[in-house]
């Protein structure tokens, strides 16, 4: 069979696949707890993440459910993230008491990866007040090591974080994004109607830089925030993702702001940034305004081999789809691609990109909800919990909102904040985790309703980091060619899960794959089965496993 | 008759040529008219518009500026002074491409001294910038944080200030042109409105003037058509009493004489004695005398047959059609059909010469044995058809001889149509189709 003939364009009428609510039948019980009492704290309108992650390396996925919690001197509950073990038959067990991570904390996002390289995973969450790094033991427990990691003593308004390895040493660095210059004390009286207190909006409150944390391989880390370049005042980050935009193998950071231009953060290979973004032409809006930069996703959309962009922004403001132009350019197509208008009146948090009817073009998934309880009464179209949104793209520059058309649980209005992939019944597709502010959880698992096929990658480091974060997998089946990057963090407060996952119609085989790792080697394997995922270590080749 | 002979074509070439040379100037004019507008935009409006966004976003760095510099005085961060180096650095860069664009943007309203007024301040404050992280690099933190307080914000107030007013001035510059540019629009629209009533009125004129001509060709042509209709009929009609006349007088002088000469070497023959010499020859003579009566008979009626007049159609092509396989040897099948009505004698004629011109043709050009002769009256007209299966018309063989138009011109004349058509079975079918009330 042609490979390329095998690609299937997403039918007009069948998207191909349905979401289907397991959340209550897998055994995740979770209601996200805002601490909102009526103080109207900023924080409160913003959680919170979620993430899939093996952490006991038995190759199903877990999920990491973060959680925030009654403000000091209104304690009505007890509320801390959740973890789930996956049983292996699609229903989770809570473990989160045995494995140690019950702590109260303001929890807001979340970042997975094996900094230490010990083979599994550690667990860094954002929060209002201190961060917290969560070290693995590799005995189903964690261990809060934010003292001895040197990241004690850091307070603010964290959002999004991720891992990577800005100086390609083989240990993994930590980005943290800062929202504003906020805490209880610092809080403002903003009011609608100059009586009763309502959430402010960022303009209220002066930004906040990003943090820069280098891992120094020894369980520390040191601060380089000011000696990168990384340094600004001005932001108000909330998401960040990781991208090779220039194709340089050096990783590069895009930033999204609220109210504040994006920035793209230039690798500049020693050990600083330069920000980019405006010569990039993503730091503003196709007007030239600065929007409201939420959640931000990356992936190789359009098939070119370089990164596009996807930025979710306030309700009125659209999602900015940035499609690569050249080297190290980008143009916001989103209107003409079909995100534009249907983006227009909701609030974009979690966002993804993902080939979710494994046609081989990745589409975009967004979780959608407003900040204001009483926004219709000001904006008669624009609800305060909204649909997410699904734009299955169809291979050729356009993509369609098919979230009715794939599970009426999914199309249903919520608050959505937090969103992520991953493959947690291990049949080849990918499931969806969503969080909600102040409201459940949702796991949605997708079942394929076309013979579409998956190729799946898991990458081990040796020299490079060893989550292999920062790799890039491109496969080649015909004519086409795809492209992921192993990346940690991106969305909104969510990682998804690390494996890479191709969809390619109903082909058979991949003609070839090349691995970029992030120490600088390539490596090449040819004429691979689909219907598989590979397990590939870096130097010592790769192994198939039986399915997935 | 001289207007009649007048050609129409100049008239019509030159209203052709009036309505062309006003759309050629129309478009030109509006190509004129467009590419000034698209000059003015260039150079006015649009520079204007690119050079406000130029001073918008210095004044938006300005804004940066100002904004980092309350952050470094807040000393509210963990980080020296020296953190903010590279924010203002790519401050700078991009302040110093924004003056440089603008500079080459800007309307002709500045000065040079303006300009290197504007340069300057900016030096300036830069100038202060680089001395007050030169004191954060020796330790000085407090006395920078001092010149950030006296120097540098009062520096970026007074920048702030100049970018504005150039804005506000800028506005201005930029209205000015919109109004110019929005009477040029007014005064293309006029003339728009202008040239298209021109435009439509050469269009309606060169209309009407050809319709004019238009009708008098079609009037001149009918009155040609009625003119040579009027002609045939009189020539045929000529031609008609002639051969009728002819034949007369071959029948009722040319035959009476005969006839007595016949009666005459009769009675003398009966006088001369039984088996003489002179008997015989007398009997001979009497015997030409009779073939020349016969021939003067059969020619009589070859002309105008008498019948025609006296037994009417049917009956003469009962006489006929036999007489013509006799004289051609081609075999006819003759059928009649349908319920016969009276004609008149002129329709007589002319139906019949057709049906005469038909099998003559036969005969002569055909090269065919057989024919068929078929007479149908129906309740509303006649029809005549006459068919043979020989070698048939040749196309492009040259013009229809004589036989052929005359047989046209007493179709016409009759007022029916006639039409020549090759049957499957090849050769010509020549159809006579008369209505009857052109007969009565």
């Amino acid at each position: 069979m042609d490979s390329a003939a095998a690609l299937s364009p997403p039918q007009q009428s069948n998207p191909g696949f349905r979401l289907v609510d397991v959340t209550s039948q897998s055994g995740i019980h979770f209601i996200h707890n805002s601490g909102a009492y009526g103080g109207k704290f900023l924080p409160e309108t913003m959680g919170s993440g979620c993430a899939f992650l093996d952490y006991d390396g038995d190759g199903w996925q877990d999920v990491l459910l973060i959680n925030s919690m009654d403000w000091p001197g209104h304690r009505r509950v007890r509320t801390t993230m959740r973890l789930y073990h996956n049983n292996r038959n699609g229903t989770f067990t809570d473990v989160t008491h045995r494995a140690g991570l019950d702590i109260e904390m303001y929890g807001m996002g979340v970042a997975v990866a094996d900094y230490n390289n010990d083979g599994f995973p550690d667990i860094f969450i954002t929060c209002v007040g201190q961060n917290r790094l969560f070290k693995n033991t590799g005995r189903g427990t964690f261990l809060d090591v934010t003292r001895e990691s040197g990241l004690a003593g850091r307070e603010g308004f964290s959002t999004s974080a991720l891992w990577f390895d800005f100086d390609r040493d083989g240990f993994l660095d930590l980005f943290v994004c800062n929202y504003v210059k906020w805490s209880p004390a610092q809080d403002v009286f903003c009011s609608l109607d100059g009586k009763h207190k309502s959430y402010c909006t960022p303009e209220a409150y002066r930004g906040e830089t990003c943090w820069l944390f280098r891992n120094r391989g020894n369980g520390t880390f040191e601060d380089a925030t000011a000696t990168s370049g990384i340094f600004d005042t001005s932001s108000k980050s909330l998401g960040v993702a990781m991208l090779d935009y220039d194709q340089d193998g050096w990783p590069d950071l895009m930033v999204a702001n609220d109210t504040q231009p994006n920035k793209l953060y230039r690798n500049q290979r020693n050990g600083t940034f330069k920000d980019v973004a405006v010569e990039a032409g993503v730091a503003f809006s196709n007007d030239g305004k600065a929007r409201a930069g939420m959640g931000v996703a990356v992936g190789d959309f359009n098939r070119s081999g370089r990164p596009g962009i996807a930025i979710t922004n306030f309700d009125d403001e659209m999602v900015g789809l940035y499609r690569p132009l050249g080297k190290a350019m980008y143009e916001d197509v989103a209107v003409q691609s079909g995100v534009g208008l249907p983006s227009k009146n909701t609030l974009g948090f979690g966002c993804v990109f993902a080939d979710m009817n494994l046609g081989g073009a990745l589409d975009l998934v967004v979780a959608n909800g407003h900040i204001d309880e009483t926004v219709r009464n000001i904006r008669g179209n624009v609800g305060y919990a909204q649909p997410p949104q699904l734009f299955l793209n169809d291979g050729a520059g356009k993509f369609r909102d098919v979230a009715s058309e794939v599970g009426d649980a999914f199309a249903r209005p919520k608050v959505g904040r937090g969103l992520c992939y991953g493959d947690f019944d291990r049949d080849g597709d990918l499931d969806l985790l969503m969080t909600t502010n102040n409201g459940p959880a949702y796991l949605f698992r997708n079942d394929q309703l076309s013979r579409n096929r998956a190729i799946r990658f898991r990458l081990v480091g040796t020299k490079s980091n060893r989550d292999a974060i920062g790799a890039r997998v491109q496969i080649f089946h015909g004519e086409s060619s795809q492209s992921r990057l192993v990346k940690s963090g991106s969305s909104y407060l969510s990682q998804s899960e690390l494996p890479a996952t191709f969809g390619f119609g109903q082909a058979d085989r991949v003609d070839r794959v090349v691995l970029d790792w992030p120490s600088g080697r390539t490596e090449e394997y040819k004429n691979l089965a689909s219907g598989k995922l590979y397990r590939c270590v870096e130097g010592k080749g790769i192994t198939p496993l039986d399915g997935f | 008759m001289r207007s009649a002979r007048r050609s129409p074509t100049f008239g019509l070439f030159l209203g052709l040529i009036i309505t062309l040379a006003a759309v050629v100037v129309y478009s030109a004019y509006i190509t004129r008219q467009i590419s000034g507008l698209r000059a003015l935009q260039n150079n006015l409006a649009d520079r204007y518009r690119k050079d406000s966004l130029q001073l918008l976003r210095i004044q938006n760095d300005l804004n940066s500026l100002g904004l980092a510099m309350r952050d470094m005085l807040a000393n509210d961060e963990p980080y020296p002074l020296t953190a903010w180096s590279a924010q203002f650095q790519q401050i700078h860069t991009d302040l110093s491409d924004a003056l440089q664009r603008e500079q080459q943007l800007a309307v002709v309203r500045r000065t040079p001294e303006q300009m290197q007024e504007l340069a300057n301040s900016f030096a300036q404050f830069w100038n202060a910038v680089d001395r007050t992280f030169a004191l954060v690099r020796d330790g000085k933190e407090k006395e920078a944080r001092e010149q950030i307080r006296i120097s540098l914000q009062t520096r970026q107030a007074s920048l702030t200030t100049a970018v504005a007013r150039q804005l506000v001035e800028n506005n201005a510059g930029e209205e000015q042109a919109a109004r110019q540019i929005g009477e040029i629009y007014d005064r293309v629209q006029r003339q728009v409105y202008l040239f298209l009533t021109a435009t439509l009125i050469a269009i309606l004129l060169t209309s009407l003037y050809l319709i004019y001509w238009n009708r008098r060709l079609f009037a001149q042509l009918d009155a040609l058509s009625t003119q040579r209709s009027e002609l045939a009929q009189k020539l045929i009609s000529t031609q008609e009493s002639t051969l009728r006349y002819i034949s007369r007088e071959l029948h009722d002088e040319f035959g009476q004489i005969l006839t007595a000469i016949g009666s005459m070497l009769n009675r003398a023959g009966k006088y001369a004695p039984e088996g003489s010499t002179l008997r015989s020859d007398l009997q001979e003579v009497r015997d030409i005398t009779q073939t020349a009566l016969d021939n003067v008979r059969t020619l009589s009626q070859a002309l105008h047959p008498v019948m025609l007049e006296e037994s009417g159609l049917e009956n003469t092509m009962d006489w006929y059609i036999p007489t013509v396989e006799k004289q051609t040897g081609v075999a006819i099948s003759y059928k009649k059909s349908g319920a016969p009505f009276p004609l008149d004698g002129s329709a007589s004629v002319h139906i019949y010469r057709i049906l005469q011109e038909a099998l003559n043709n036969v005969a002569r050009h055909s090269g065919a044995q057989q024919a068929w002769v078929r007479l149908h009256f129906s309740p509303d007209k006649l029809e005549l058809e006459v068919e043979d299966h020989g070698a048939g018309f040749v196309r492009g063989a040259g013009k229809p001889g004589i036989g052929l138009v005359a047989m046209r011109e007493r179709a016409e004349l009759l007022g029916g149509t006639i039409e020549f058509v090759q049957p499957a079975a090849g050769g010509t079918l020549i159809r006579l189709r008369v209505p009857k009330t052109r007969m009565d």
